[in-house]
């Protein structure tokens, strides 16, 4: 099922046109890589999603309903920028951000214990933010972002100055909360994380989403074209094949783009007939690549 | 509503319990209290002290009626100017009286010339020079005493003389709108003029703290994640009513303490014997409930031109630049305060006290020192909401854009250009 829908979403701030006929389904229970350089309009997009901003023109659905300010407490927020209040003892400032995500102080508290538990911090509740390391304050953001349970989570880098242990507890959280029905958008630079957890992406830059699907779909329209070569002998009779797009001169192997991947196997025997093979590899290209070729393509 | 009542709570709980305002809290009525204790203790001090005059009387007409005329005594009984005269003239005899004053054994010298009537002239010697009241109550002495023989030596008798130097006794009493009189020498002016002053400061200091309340936010980043569950609007509002509130609680202890503290001036006093215990001005129910009134209403006016300072910049030094203004017009009606509360009533005071960022402060010393009228208070009630719901309203929208803007300082143009979007 469909939670968040944006429809040819357009936002401006004077004569920067920084979301440009953006639309971006994304499913229950998925999580979905929102990609982009620097100042591609992630940001704005996601302030648009938590109404911070308010689109100029298009719409934004939350499970089937137009968003409105009222569906805020449904949705957990990670910022890119952390930020707790410095001087707040942990226990009141997790009290205080559930309050402001719609629970009692009460149930804020008891929540805010029981993610405490869990992250084996209840040694910090009574100290101030500001005397955590910064791993910690880090978790701290994280419980305030997820202990009401939203049914939509945005997360803009959540790894971001984590050790490895916290940054392994944090995505079995994560993964624990996909698998409980969470829809979650997940922001980053980092291919290789966005990779490994994403069902499904979307690549923005300049305002537009230029790519954007099922992960292994999105793989696999790319795969058509990749494969590694390395050869004894003249590489001309390369030109002659009409089924190649390209080739690029690596050095020590050649990457050739197929416009047909069908026909990998005719490339094989070709290749085999004029000279001495001693590479020939069919590369799954990585989020990594696809996403620099893609920006590349378009700026 | 919920999430605006957490902002305020938590604004308002982060600040009670810090160590400066219980500090605050106790160290504020303490001062207050010590002004109305130093008088107290001052006359009591005064009252044991007796100083010892020896007298030079070279006209040898001045001594006698001097030493009558000073006659007053302390509790003890004891004379609070002892008068030893002084019949050997020698210039050494002179020094060696010098000597004692320096030794702190006498405490004043006074030379009456031989021709006082003429010379109009006398000399005094002491260690202090500078205790005004001292050297008045001599003076008068000497001159009623010199005008004395002055009159009498053009024929007129010495009752002539007493009735003619009688000065006339200088009464001031207020008139309360309700009609009712009270005696009142100067108590009240200094008292308005306090009020005022306070009103000021409270207005000033939890305004100000305002930007610092914003600046926090941004600087920490912290206001990303609080306005993606609040909106901009409720969080400033939440904010400016928070510390408000901390504001309010002051006054109220203070209230209750000044209160405590009237009801049992008589006895504090007591407790140093002493008779004289100043009578304190009492301030009317009716000058705290509008001391309040104005408050809030100054308060949210000010309150909010700080809080878009505190969205504006990006540092406390920036902060500090852009509240300049700010408080600048907030200092404009303290440079008019004294003209209205002499002249309350007069056209431009009038004038001046509806101009909604001078209001607060020049309405209440109006209101302190002679009541407007009910159309009046009204009308001034009228234009602070109007004003404020204005401000509110241009300061909310640049506070939504503004939070969320880092780097640059932006300049007025742009901030005008948020005010828009």
């Amino acid at each position: 099922m469909t939670a968040l829908k944006l429809n040819h979403v357009n936002k401006a701030f004077g004569s920067l046109q920084a979301v440009k006929d953006l639309s971006l389904e994304v499913e229950e229970g998925a999580i979905h890589g929102l990609l982009g350089p620097n100042g591609a309009g992630k940001t704005t997009t996601i302030r648009m999603i938590l109404q911070i901003i308010i689109q100029d023109s298009g719409a934004i659905d939350l499970f089937g309903k137009p968003m409105t300010t009222a569906m805020l407490d449904h949705i957990g927020y990670l910022p890119e920028e952390r930020g707790l209040y410095r001087k707040m003892k942990v226990s009141e400032e997790l009290q205080f951000l559930g309050e402001l995500k719609g629970l009692s102080a009460r149930e804020a508290k008891k929540k805010s214990l029981d993610w405490l538990e869990r992250f084996d911090m209840t040694g910090v509740m009574a100290k101030k933010v500001e005397e955590l390391s910064k791993g910690n304050q880090q978790k701290i953001q994280f419980i305030a972002t997820i202990m009401h349970q939203p049914r939509l989570m945005i997360l803009d880098e959540p790894f971001s100055g984590l050790d490895p242990l916290n940054a392994e507890l944090m995505k079995n959280t994560i993964i624990e909360m996909r698998d409980a029905g969470c829809c979650i958008i997940f922001s980053t630079h980092l291919m290789e994380q966005a990779e490994r957890l994403c069902s499904a992406i979307c690549v923005i830059n300049q305002g537009r989403c230029v790519l954007q699907g099922e992960l292994a779909q999105v793989k696999k329209s790319f795969r058509k074209q990749n494969v590694l070569l390395a050869f004894e002998g003249g590489n001309g009779f390369l030109q002659e094949l009409d089924f190649i797009e390209s080739v690029n001169d690596c050095g020590h192997y050649l990457e050739v783009r197929l416009n047909d991947m069908e026909k990998t196997q005719e490339l094989a025997q070709r290749v085999l007939q004029k000279a001495r093979l001693k590479r020939f590899e069919v590369v799954e290209p990585s989020l990594h690549e696809i996403f620099i070729e893609t920006v590349k393509k378009q700026n | 509503m919920k999430k605006f009542f957490a902002v305020l709570k938590r604004e308002y709980l982060t600040r009670v319990k810090t160590k400066g305002f219980i500090f605050g809290l106790i160290m504020t009525p303490l001062f207050m209290l010590a002004i109305f204790m130093i008088p107290i203790l001052v006359s009591f001090m005064r009252a044991d002290d007796q100083r010892k005059f020896a007298v030079i009387d070279l006209s040898d007409r001045v001594y006698e009626k001097l030493n009558n005329a000073l006659a007053e005594t302390n509790e003890k009984g004891q004379r609070l100017f002892a008068f030893e005269r002084v019949t050997t003239h020698s210039a050494e005899e002179r020094k060696r009286l010098l000597a004692e004053i320096e030794a702190e054994k006498l405490d004043g010298l006074l030379i009456i010339p031989e021709k006082i009537l003429a010379d109009n002239k006398m000399e005094y010697y002491a260690r202090n020079v500078s205790n005004f009241q001292q050297n008045r109550d001599l003076r008068n002495a000497v001159t009623a005493i010199i005008q004395e023989m002055r009159i009498v030596a053009h024929g007129l008798s010495a009752q002539f003389a007493q009735d003619f130097a009688r000065r006339v006794d200088f009464e001031t009493y207020r008139v309360d709108a309700d009609g009712k009189e009270k005696k009142d020498a100067g108590a009240s002016y200094l008292l308005t003029y306090g009020l005022v002053m306070f009103l000021y400061i409270c207005m000033l200091s939890y305004g100000a703290s305002i930007t610092q309340a914003v600046l926090e936010e941004k600087t920490s980043r912290v206001v990303e994640l609080i306005i993606s569950s609040v909106r901009p609007f409720q969080l400033m509002l939440g904010k400016i009513l928070g510390v408000g509130g901390v504001g309010l609680t002051q006054f109220i202890i203070w209230s209750l303490l000044a209160g405590l503290i009237s009801a049992y001036a008589g006895t504090i006093a007591s407790w140093f014997n002493s008779t004289n215990a100043p009578a304190l001005p009492v301030i009317s129910p009716m000058v705290l409930i509008y001391f309040v009134l104005y408050f809030v209403l100054g308060y949210f006016l000010y309150a909010t031109m700080y809080a878009a300072v505190g969205a504006i910049v990006n540092s406390s030094e920036e902060a500090q630049a852009l509240q300049f203004p700010v408080t600048m017009i907030l200092v404009v009606p303290i440079l008019l305060v004294n003209f209205v509360i002499n002249n309350p009533n007069a056209n431009s005071s009038v004038m001046m006290s509806f101009v909604p960022f001078f209001l607060p402060i020049l309405m209440f010393a109006r209101v302190a020192t002679d009541m407007p009228s009910t159309g009046e208070l009204l009308l001034s009630l009228a234009v602070m909401l109007l004003a404020i719901y204005l401000m509110i309203m241009v300061v909310g929208k640049i506070f939504r854009v503004g939070i969320l803007m880092y780097g640059k300082r932006p300049t007025l143009p742009e901030v005008l250009r948020w005010v828009r979007y």
